[in-house]
């Protein structure tokens, strides 16, 4: 629990201002809007973690995600019958983007920033040879019930990313899987000495990172219902500044999944309260810069004073 | 032996050096690849498109590509990806290409204008296409005047609204010029109606899916909206989808550009009060032939008003004979008055 502190504790705190400030947030509608977006940046920071714990970085899951609504929306431009061939495709294509990431930064020794990068234009290049920047198709009105409906308030779709979280969460800090990835992001060197296939660590976290961004597309392009071929565009940097915010370290090895997907909370939230303010967009851009600089260096502070 | 072979090496030699040199000479009289030559040139023209980013741009492309085709000209293609800060080096490449004209479609009016000046310092002829700089130093404008061409659509919506009540609003792309345009010409109208509550819920930069995200954050917020605007077909789209999405069974009446085939379908299907500009992505069209003009030498007005053009205009409701059921949504109303069908079905436009 100790790990999780500060996120926690600027959750309630943001949690109480909001109150304040912005009453409105606590309408059923609105969380149940907010709940809509996070399942789509919880999802996504979940795989972000898993990368950023093996010390690596991923930029290309906005661009799975974006691949992810082009498979959808082409599969299903005349017939809705092949909806669940499209999303195995989908995942599919997620695995094989984060199978081939990983073996670049491992095998290849390429920086994960660069692998990742390439792998994005190489994904978009792909979309817009195939679409002519132009994709045809239909979102099938059978997937969009995974986005829109629920329990209650809560979506089908936050069920999904919080099982996962759930399962994610037990992995790392129970089972053997996550010892050898925190043991691979503090030390690779450390690691290969203990018996541990650093490769296959590293290969393992990019495929659920790439596995992860498409359910989100997926969960996305259901949540939007609009052929959109821009849809993952900002969620390469909104992920990792969740994390971030959690947390996780970019060096690797340290920071706890369960605390990136509060960092992915309270980003959402900030977002949220700063539209319903319906302050000018160029202040609400201000205004989720400071708080996000102010959280973090928080975070530091604390985490300093914490080891000292 | 040898000294036959050198002779017979001779004779192929010589024979082959001429076959090459005639085909040389009927290429250069041909006109050849670039390069001027008995009379004719073939004008090379640097096209800085805003590039792959949405759909809009794509057949702003294939326009300017038709275009450039039965012009004769030699169209080298500038990618700027949608983003003034990727679009910038772009511009810079093109002018060290020295082209005879420059095409360029400016994504950052303040950024472009430093390359444009460079651009014109060399004497290359720069048209502006669809937006402008914050200088007046290029050679000619394209561009429907969206100040003036907006304020029909902002009219009807504040009439729709009664003169009061809230109104939700979408912005376009900070820093473009089109979307600080059309925001005057929106802002001049309702400036007259102080009744009227503009709630800003931010800026798409012209993405569906961040307009939507948006609008349901503001549609879920409990506030009610007695109208609704949207910079970019995009967000009018992406408004539309909210309001569906989030079961409103009492659409507030919806303003904006630029008019999308799927705006339309969404309006007539969910029985929506819409009204938007025609403002297609056919501009390149006149865009090229104007730098063609101006790589000739001959002269090209400094502006050239789109709106004049019979595919430029706002659009009222009823909006079904706008509406063509067997192109896709992303196809921009009145794109087909420029692209033959089979043109649009190979830019997938067609069903």
């Amino acid at each position: 629990m100790r790990g999780y502190g500060l996120p926690v504790g600027a959750t309630a705190i943001v949690a109480a201002v909001i109150a304040v400030v912005e009453p409105g947030f606590y309408r059923p509608a609105n969380l149940h809007v907010v709940m809509q977006q996070y399942a789509v940046l919880g999802l996504v920071t979940i795989g972000q973690v898993l990368v950023l714990l093996v010390s690596g970085i991923d930029l290309s899951v906005g661009a799975v995600m974006n691949a992810a609504l082009i498979v959808i929306a082409l599969m299903n431009h005349y017939n809705e019958n092949l909806l669940l061939l499209s999303l195995v495709l989908c995942i599919l294509l997620g695995a094989g983007v984060g199978v081939t990431n990983g073996l670049l930064v491992s095998l290849r020794d390429v920086p994960p920033f660069a692998a990742t990068l390439g792998m994005t234009a190489c994904v978009q290049g792909a979309i817009l040879v195939y679409t002519l920047g132009i994709p045809a198709g239909n979102i099938p009105a059978a997937l969009r019930p995974v986005a829109l409906d629920g329990i209650g308030i809560v979506p089908y779709s936050l069920l999904i990313c919080l099982a996962i979280g759930l399962i994610v969460v037990a992995f790392l800090s129970r089972g053997t899987y996550g010892r050898m990835i925190y043991a691979v992001g503090r030390s690779p060197e450390v690691a290969r000495r203990v018996g541990i296939s650093t490769t296959t660590v590293r290969v393992s976290a990019y495929t659920l990172c790439g596995i992860f961004a498409a359910l989100a597309g997926i969960i996305l392009s259901a949540y939007i219902g609009y052929v959109d071929p821009a849809i993952g565009g900002t969620y390469n940097l909104q992920s990792i500044a969740a994390a971030v915010v959690g947390g996780v370290s970019f060096v690797g090895g340290e920071g706890k999944p369960a605390g990136a997907l509060i960092g992915a909370l309270f980003l959402l939230a900030l977002l949220n309260v700063t539209t319903l303010s319906s302050l000018n967009p160029f202040a609400q851009l201000i205004v989720q810069g400071v708080v996000m600089l102010v959280a973090v260096s928080l975070f530091h502070l604390v985490k300093r004073g914490s080891f000292a | 032996m040898s000294r036959d072979l050198v002779r017979i090496w001779s004779r192929r030699s010589r024979a082959g050096f001429a076959g090459v040199a005639a085909v040389l000479l009927a290429l250069t009289a041909c006109g050849g690849s670039s390069g001027s030559s008995g009379g004719t040139k073939t004008y090379t023209i640097a096209f800085i498109s805003q590039g792959t980013s949405n759909s809009w741009a794509a057949q702003l492309d294939a326009v300017a590509r038709k275009t450039a085709k039965a012009d004769g000209i030699k169209l080298v293609y500038f990618n700027g990806q949608g983003d003034a800060t990727k679009q910038l080096p772009e511009i810079d490449t093109a002018i060290a290409q020295k082209p005879d004209a420059i095409v360029l479609v400016p994504l950052g009016g303040a950024a472009d204008t430093g390359p444009v000046e460079r651009a014109m310092g060399q004497n290359i002829k720069v048209i502006l296409c669809d937006s402008t700089i914050t200088s007046t130093n290029y050679t000619s404008l394209v561009t429907p005047h969206a100040e003036t061409a907006t304020v029909p659509l902002a009219q009807w919506l504040a009439d729709k609204m009664n003169h009061q009540g809230n109104l939700l609003y979408i912005g376009g792309l900070p820093g473009n010029t089109t979307t600080t345009t059309y925001d005057q010409g929106f802002n001049s109208v309702m400036q007259k109606y102080p009744d009227i509550h503009i709630i800003n819920a931010g800026n798409a930069n012209y993405s569906i899916s961040t307009a939507k995200q948006l609008a349901a954050t503001a549609i879920a917020s409990g506030r009610t909206f007695a109208g609704a605007w949207g910079v970019g077909g995009e967000a009018v789209t992406g408004m539309m989808q909210a309001y569906v999405d989030a079961g409103v069974t009492s659409i507030p009446p919806i303003g904006g550009n630029s008019a999308t085939n799927g705006t339309m379908r969404l309006a007539i299907q969910h029985t929506i009060q819409v009204a938007s500009l025609q403002f297609p992505p056919t501009s390149s069209q006149v865009c090229i032939d104007t730098a063609f003009k101006a790589a000739k030498g001959e002269s090209v007005p400094k502006s050239i008003n789109l709106s004049d053009l019979p595919q430029y205009g706002p659009i009222f409701p009823p909006l079904d004979k706008y509406y063509k059921s067997q192109y896709s949504d992303d196809m921009y109303v009145g794109t087909d008055s420029v692209l033959t069908f089979d043109e649009l079905k190979a830019i997938n436009l067609v069903k």
